[in-house]
Formats: structure tokens, sequence, C-alpha cells
């Protein structure tokens, strides 16, 4: 995530403070970056590039393996603060994500 | 005097004099256990100390005696009595998470059983005013300090619990919560000792504002108990894939901190409790657990009282 990214994320999210969070767990098929079963507590506004972020953190990684990340089975394309309220959920519910190494090509990764 | 309209019920008071009955009679041992345990941290604190200028009593005053005879034995208020220990000296306000985090079916039990046993321990003590309130998105008044909490109160106050609210949020609760007490205390005496039981999963958004808050009930002499009801989780819910078990134990908290040199962003994890704005909380997993623990709780903050008031 560049520098602006993160400060614009999170910006949002101290604007929106009491609206911030919300608990995911991470699964994944692929057990070469399979990563402890924990709930985490994330910011709302973490996209697929944060989410990613956090994936490599768990694990560890020398370079950042880029991830996509499915919920329901549905690739996700905005932030998690869009997805529930296009969903219709809220912050109370717990997500279950699951992630898959990035096919897509670098170019639009960097987009993100 | 309470918040909530009628309307608004979850359940109708039949089946909810019929939950608390259900909860009541799972938890009536453990509760009086709770009593019991309480009551022996409670009654030292209770009886008053002897004291005063009386014309009889119990014991003499020794530094009265000199004056009694210097003044012709006129000044004869020398003997010490043992004062009534007075009653209604705490007020105790239990707040009950009504957020949809609550709702799976385990947290739901754990949360109702821990409010009838918490409730029917301290009304058998008499130990003095008890209050309920709901919170989520908003914290209500569900039973004023001003009523008296019978089995039917405790009743009624179950109609008001869906676990279908949208936000958890405790600072807004605590808030609300110091405003309640302090309204409270205006009617009554300027010593008075006030608790406040939270019963709650205990994920509850920004921790760094709330342990500002949470210092400043403190200087208002209200004690927070936090109880943290660790449901195991299940992630079955929309958007759940999964049905692996959670603890509260086990949550990581993710944050964007900067960086003091660079300036940048960069991503901190931490153990989610680690933070956790509230001095005293105890974890609950099972109910048989809250007995000990919240007497341990409580005999440090009764301690306290009693220390202050040497
Ligand atoms: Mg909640």
């Amino acid at each position: 995530m560049s520098t602006a990214d993160a400060q614009a994320s999170l910006a949002s999210s101290t604007s929106d403070d009491t609206t911030g969070q919300i608990r995911i767990t991470l699964t994944t098929q692929d057990k070469s970056v399979a990563v402890p079963d924990v709930p985490l507590y994330v910011p709302l506004n973490l996209k697929r590039y944060g989410l990613s972020e956090v994936v490599n953190h768990l694990l560890a990684t020398e370079r950042p393996i880029p991830f996509d990340f499915l919920i329901n089975s549905e690739l996700l394309r905005t932030s998690l603060q869009e997805y529930i309220v296009q969903k219709g959920l809220s912050s109370e519910q717990t997500l279950t994500l699951e992630y898959t190494r990035s096919i897509l090509p670098p170019t639009f990764l960097a987009s993100y | 005097q309470v918040d909530v309209a009628k309307e608004e019920a979850y359940r109708s008071v039949e089946e909810a004099r019929d939950l608390w009955q259900r909860h009541e009679r799972a938890t009536a041992d453990l509760s009086a256990a709770l009593c019991e345990q309480l009551r022996l941290i409670l009654e030292p604190t209770l009886a008053t100390k002897l004291r005063g200028d009386f014309r009889t009593g119990k014991r003499l005053n020794m530094k009265r005696i000199i004056p009694y005879i210097a003044s012709g034995y006129k000044k004869d208020k020398i003997w010490l009595r043992r004062t009534k220990p007075s009653k209604r000296e705490y007020q105790i306000m239990i707040a009950l998470d009504d957020s949809k985090s609550m709702s799976d079916s385990h947290s739901v039990q754990l949360a109702f059983d821990t409010l009838t046993l918490v409730t029917k321990a301290l009304e058998r003590l008499e130990s003095g005013q008890l209050s309920i309130v709901r919170f989520g998105e908003t914290c209500e008044v569900v039973h004023p300090f001003q009523k008296p909490f019978t089995s039917e109160a405790g009743a009624q106050v179950f109609q008001w619990f869906g676990f279908t609210q949208v936000r958890t949020n405790v600072h807004s609760l605590v808030e609300k919560s110091m405003a309640l007490f302090d309204e409270a205390k205006s009617d009554t005496k300027a010593d008075m000792w006030q608790l406040e039981i939270i019963i709650s999963d205990g994920v509850c958004g920004s921790h760094d504002q709330l342990q500002r808050l949470v210092r400043r009930a403190r200087e208002q002499r209200i004690m927070l108990v936090f109880i943290v009801i660790d449901g195991l989780h299940k992630s079955a819910e929309t958007g759940g894939i999964g049905t692996m078990s959670q603890s509260i134990l086990d949550m990581k908290q993710v944050a964007y901190e900067t960086d003091k040199e660079t300036g940048q962003m960069s991503l901190k994890m931490t153990n989610y409790l680690s933070s956790f704005p509230f001095e005293f909380y105890v974890i609950v997993r099972s109910i048989s657990e809250l007995p000990s623990v919240l007497a341990l709780v409580l005999r440090q903050y009764f301690t306290e009282i009693a220390e202050v008031r040497e």
C-alpha cells in the first residue's frame, strides 16, 4: 500500500471512528500460504491491498505476495465497508474471507 | 422511567416470564453461592465503627473523659455507640450488550444466565439499588434504580433484548451511564459508591477513546467491571463458510500507525485484549465460572471502598 493510500484510508477511518472495525477470519485452500486460524479485528476501510498486507504480515513473507479475496465465492472488489453496505450486512458480523494467490496482472494490481 | 416503548418489545411478557424463570432456575445455586461470597465481602464494609458523643453507649470515649471531669461532669456525652449500618449505600447498574454480535445462541444463553445470576444475588443481598440498561447503537434504561427488582421486573427486562442492534457503541454506553449515575446520586447521599457491570462479547471499537472515558468514570468513583462473554463464536452467519471456534483471547487487532521517524503508515498487529480499556474485566466461557471470578473482582472493589472509608 502506498503512503498516500494508507493515509487516505486512515483519514477515513478516523473520521468515521465508531463504525471503524470488523471481525474477519481468513481461510485458504492453498496450504503453502495458510495462516493461523485466529479471528482478526480489522479496519473496515481495508480493500484487497490492505488485506493482502495483513496476510503477508501473518506469513512474515520477505517479498509480499499479492492475494485475491473471496467472500462466499465472490471476488471482493471494494472495501469491506462498501461490501457490507452493498450486502445489507453490519460490522457486527464476522466475515470469512478466502484468499488465493492473485492471478491478476501486476499493472492491474497497482491500480488498487 | 424506562427509555423503551412497549411496542418495541422483542417478546411477550408471558414469553419473557417463562424465559426468566428458566434462567433463574438454571442459575439458582450459583446465584446463592455468589450472594454468600458477596455477603462475606460486604459485611465488614457495612458494619460501621464505634463513633460519636452519646450520653449512653457501648464503650467510653477516652478523649472525652478529661473535659467531662473538667466541666464538673456537665459535658457528659462520653460514650461511643455503634451506629446502624446504612442501607442503600451502593448503586449497581448492569449493562447488557444488545448488539447483533451477541446473537449466536451460546452468547445469548450465557448473557441471560449472567444477568439472572448477578441480579438475583444482588437482590438477595439487599446491597442497594439496581438498574439495568441495554446498549448497542444507543443505550436505554430498561429498569430504573427507583424500582424494586422483583422476578416480575426481571421478566419484563428480558422483553427488551433481541440482539439485533447493528452497532456496539460502548463509548456512548459509558457516557450515558455516568450521567445516569450522577442523576441517581443527586437525590441521595453524596458518598455513594457506584458500580457498573457490563455484560458483552467485548468487541468494542476504539480502545484509546474509551480508556480516557474509563479514567473519568473512575475519578467520579464509578467502578466499571466488564464481563466478557467468550461465546466461542462460529462464523456461520452470512458471509461465513467455516465453523471454526473463535475466542476473544486469540483475537488480533489490525491497525495502521504512523512511523514517527519516516512518517510512513505501517501495519501493526497486536493482541486485542492487550489494549482492552477496562481495568477490571473477567472472561467467562461457562456460567459456573462466574460467581468465583466476579466475587474476586468485587472483593477487590469493596476492599478499596473500605480503605477509603478508614
Ligand atoms: Mg457487538
